[in-house]
């Protein structure tokens, strides 16, 4: 079966095999799926390494992110040029990362890049208002929000800086076992 | 070979537009871990918590302000990328030291691109390949290892084989999630509803493997010996439909009830003893339950209870459900965070602000719906009992009779039952929305506690065709009833909680009652103490005729030719089953164990906020000991800048020079002192260039010690 492809060359599937978390047949299935998003721009032949990329519009319409809150973090996140325009390789870590074969600290890195929106290592006030926003469709007033902010810093912030780092963030999610089953996200 | 200076690794940090794209800055994480890792998926080779624990960087973070800031720290490009380049050296040496399956698990958490993934790997196995080039031939070196590693081990090291046999593993791994059950529902439940509520389908499916391997048990041991030999059958009764419904009739002589199995000894060579194979089996299979249950129950209790954190932290940043697809699902989400959030505010503000009459009345409501909800589940037990007794004479009636009507009628019980145990927890749930419990999570835990106090007495035995038709049962009105949950659930607790609900009433309650049937001491003397047990039926079933089930044992115990070939068995059974004094000692030496165990728990609690405030202390330190390391640096510019005036180090040192340590926008103020809210503007180098300082730092020492010579 997994001879017959010619997708890719058997080192191509045999690196992405030892650097995701999926098997052949997933990352096939994957490829199908990321090229369903733009079929006339990605070619059906990846053995030359074509240098393509899928606009973040059109991963942003995926159904497994369209209604996530947080699908244009994600997306930037993973992506090399930072915009949210995807290559296959972005493409399948960030699935990878996603799944739940994943362990705890590799997500956790994820999500706290995810939730610095501005890329500054730390998780600070503006980014927690700016992730509460996201989550409450905007409905809680000014000092509401600052009032929550202000307390998960208080509850997190172990090294009294004002703001949370990774391994504030790590420690937090420790203690919080539903977290692997939470942030992942089904392909 | 492996190329010293791989370009895409250092061309992206310097784009203008990006920033820290790809660049990733994690300290060393030294988040030591109190209790073991809870994640099972790290394997648990000690290089594995070694790389995550130390190497965590892998590349520096660039300031907010990109390249600027790199010119004003003096530092030049060369610099950092011969940091990188070191640092991907000694990473790659460490790869290609381990075996490879640990290789390809290190190389899959390493938190990089899959760009550079794919680099590292090419360059691990470009030095592991060149290894083994400079030895004389392959297999020598297999052949030297043959005496200390597996056979598995020795194909991983010669570099062909290698890559079929994972191959292999590859292919076996893709098969075995071929035969994952229900995966597409699951995706589908847990896509429109979220983890809490796919968390009761992922237990129904544990059950179903729990009762498929209960059921091969019981097959292989009790029915199939008795399939072999089937006993004389008396009245033999003709197969009419209405038994689908009762279960009487021509069932009642098949191998579907007790009454089926004979009590004598199978097979002509070697006996096989129905009436210990019947007994032995059914205890094994109880204790094997118990162990289960107990241990996956400790387990989860464990994972999702002991260390679990709550607040508003864990609700922004831990709680939200990614895998959550249907929008109405997501909106609802969101509201409940938001009423959640806004709840937790206010508690905070007002505090209870509830005066003493309307405790008062809260507390009578809360007596009040208690004793409804147990007077329902006694009235239904009391109603069941009657009915019981009303059906027993029905059946008898119908036995003599031996009419349609009459067998029908005695489908009334199961009906009636049937019937409460759909109305009585739709009433708990009408009940429970009298009630006003301050969170919607108190809400549940006594909706569940009610509902699991009524199915105790009555005691439900899951079977495994129910089971499964109770799945897609569930699926199909879920998708036509329910809305998604209007209050979000947390899953890993309800796990816990649901194991827990099925071992305590139902296990356990049947456990006892089956030991009360069952056991029987035998005093000294022919009149003993204890006639707790029930007597066998006399006309079939294994243990005709004797007096009670477990005499069956002893007297298997005191045969003769017993004694003498398994006298250990007989030992066993003389000094331990009977003697009471065994169980005493075990019970004493149980609840020491328990004790002592208490007294370890306490005191790893107190060993955690020990290292909790250990932690805020290094952070204070740290900040503390950089910015002494700032002022030093200052003390020295001035002190060299009086001395050399045409060298062009002084360059390096004004640029240095204008990193001053603001206190308020890097250190959040000083340390153990309360801080402003700042933050309106993004801060400058952030106390994260503490590697950075460093460098600068060892920089200036060597460049010191150049000039001395």
């Amino acid at each position: 079966m997994g001879n017959k492809q010619t997708i890719f060359t058997t080192q191509q599937l045999d690196a992405y095999q030892d650097c995701t978390f999926f098997t052949r047949k997933e990352i096939i299935r994957l490829f199908h799926r990321y090229r369903d998003l733009a079929p006339q721009l990605i070619p059906l032949d990846y053995t030359n390494k074509p240098d393509v990329k899928v606009p973040y519009e059109l991963i942003g319409s995926m159904p497994e992110l369209k209604e996530n809150p947080f699908r244009q973090r994600i997306a930037e996140v993973f992506s090399e040029d930072g915009e949210g325009n995807m290559t296959l390789d972005d493409f399948l870590d960030m699935f990878s990362v996603l799944s739940e074969m994943a362990p705890r600290d590799l997500k956790a890195y994820y999500a706290f890049k995810i939730y610095d929106f501005n890329n500054d290592d730390y998780i600070c006030v503006s980014d927690l208002e700016k992730t509460l926003n996201k989550l409450t469709r905007n409905e809680l007033s000014e000092d509401e929000s600052r009032l929550v902010c202000e307390k998960v810093i208080d509850e997190a912030d172990l090294d009294n800086d004002g703001r949370l780092s990774l391994e504030d963030f790590q420690h937090m999610i420790i203690r919080a076992p539903d977290f692997l089953s939470t942030f992942h996200i089904r392909i | 070979m492996g190329c010293l200076t791989p370009p895409t690794m250092t061309v992206k940090p310097w784009k203008s537009t990006g920033g820290a794209v790809n660049i990733a800055y994690q300290m060393d994480s030294e988040v030591d871990y109190i209790t073991a890792p809870l994640d099972q998926s790290l394997p648990s080779t000690p290089h594995m918590g070694d790389l995550l624990r130390r190497r965590g960087t892998r590349k520096m973070s660039l300031f907010p302000g990109g390249g600027v800031a790199l010119g004003k720290l003096g530092m030049t490009e060369e610099d950092i990328r011969d940091e990188i380049e070191s640092e991907e050296r000694d990473l790659v040496k460490e790869l290609a030291a381990m075996s490879s399956r640990d290789q390809i698990q290190a190389i899959r958490v390493l938190p990089m691109s899959l760009e550079d993934k794919k680099h590292i790997r090419s360059q691990v196995l470009a030095t592991k390949q060149s290894k083994h080039g400079l030895q004389l031939t392959c297999c020598s070196s297999c052949s030297e290892q043959v005496s200390r590693v597996s056979s598995r081990l020795l194909l991983e090291e010669c570099g062909a084989h290698g890559h079929s046999f994972r191959k292999f593993a590859a292919n076996l791994a893709s098969a075995r999630q071929a035969l994952e059950l229900w995966q597409g529902t699951m995706k589908e439940v847990g896509g429109k509803f979220g983890t809490s509520v796919l968390s009761y389908f992922l237990f129904l499916k544990w059950l179903l493997m729990f009762n498929i391997f209960s059921f091969l048990v019981n097959f292989g041991f009790i029915t199939v010996p008795q399939l072999v030999q089937p006993p004389n059958r008396t009245n033999a009764v003709n197969f009419r439909g209405l038994e689908l419904l009762t279960g009487a009739g021509y069932f009642n002589q098949s191998v579907l009830y007790y009454g089926g199995y004979s009590d004598e000894k199978i097979g002509e060579h070697s006996e096989y003893d129905m009436q210990l194979a019947y007994f032995f089996t059914i205890s094994a299979y109880l204790v094997m339950c118990g162990v289960c249950l107990i241990y996956s129950m400790a387990r989860s209790f464990q994972r999702n209870f002991v260390l679990s954190a709550s607040g508003s932290a864990w609700q922004l940043l831990c709680s939200w459900d990614f895998s959550m697809t249907n929008e109405r699902a997501i909106r609802q989400r969101k509201n409940n965070l938001r009423v959640q959030l806004k709840e937790s505010i206010s508690e905070k503000n007002q505090g209870d602000k509830m005066t003493m009459s309307d405790k008062l009345k809260q507390f009578g409501i809360h007596l009040g719906t208690w004793f409804i909800s147990m007077g329902l589940a006694a009235g239904s037990c009391a109603a069941v009992f009657y009915l019981c007794e009303y059906n027993l004479q029905v059946i008898i009636d119908s036995q003599e009779s031996r009419s349609t009507l009459t067998e029908a009628s005695t489908l009334l019980l199961p009906f009636v039952v049937s019937l409460i145990n759909l109305v009585i927890p739709l009433l708990y749930s009408l009940l429970s929305k009298a009630e006003r419990y301050s969170g919607p999570r108190t809400k549940i835990y006594v909706i569940i506690l009610r509902i699991g106090i009524y199915f105790s007495p009555l005691l439900p035995i899951m079977q495994m065709i129910k089971l499964f038709i109770l799945f897609y049962l569930k699926k199909v009105s879920l998708n036509q009833n329910c809305q998604p949950p209007r209050r979000s659930g947390r899953a890993a607790q309800m796990q816990t909680m649901f194991i827990a609900l099925l071992f305590f009433p139902s296990f356990v309650g049947a456990l006892s009652m089956v030991g009360y049937t069952v056991w029987r001491y035998e005093g000294p003397g022919a009149g003993s103490r204890w006639t707790c047990c029930l007597k066998p039926s006399k006309h079939c079933g294994p243990f005709q005729g004797l007096n009670s089930t477990f005499q069956a044992v002893s007297l298997w115990m005191s045969r003769e030719d017993t004694v003498s070939d398994y006298s250990w068995a007989v030992w066993i059974f003389d000094n331990m089953i009977k003697s009471a004094l065994f169980f005493y000692l075990i019970t004493i030496i149980t609840l020491v164990l328990i004790y002592f165990f208490w007294q370890v728990t306490q005191g790893r609690r107190l060993l955690i906020t020990l290292l909790r405030e250990q932690i805020i202390n290094e952070g204070k330190d740290k900040a503390f000991l950089l910015d002494k390391l700032q002022k030093l640096q200052r003390e020295r510019q001035t002190a060299a800048s009086t001395q050399r005036t045409n060298t062009h180090i002084p360059q390096r040192f004004e640029r240095i020079q204008e990193i001053e340590p603001d206190y308020d926008r890097d250190f959040g103020g000083i340390p153990g002192l309360p801080h402003v809210e700042e933050n309106i503007e993004p801060p400058g180098p952030p106390v994260a260039s503490a590697l950075i300082q460093a460098m600068i730092a060892r920089r200036q020492a060597e460049e010191e010690e150049e000039e001395e010579y």
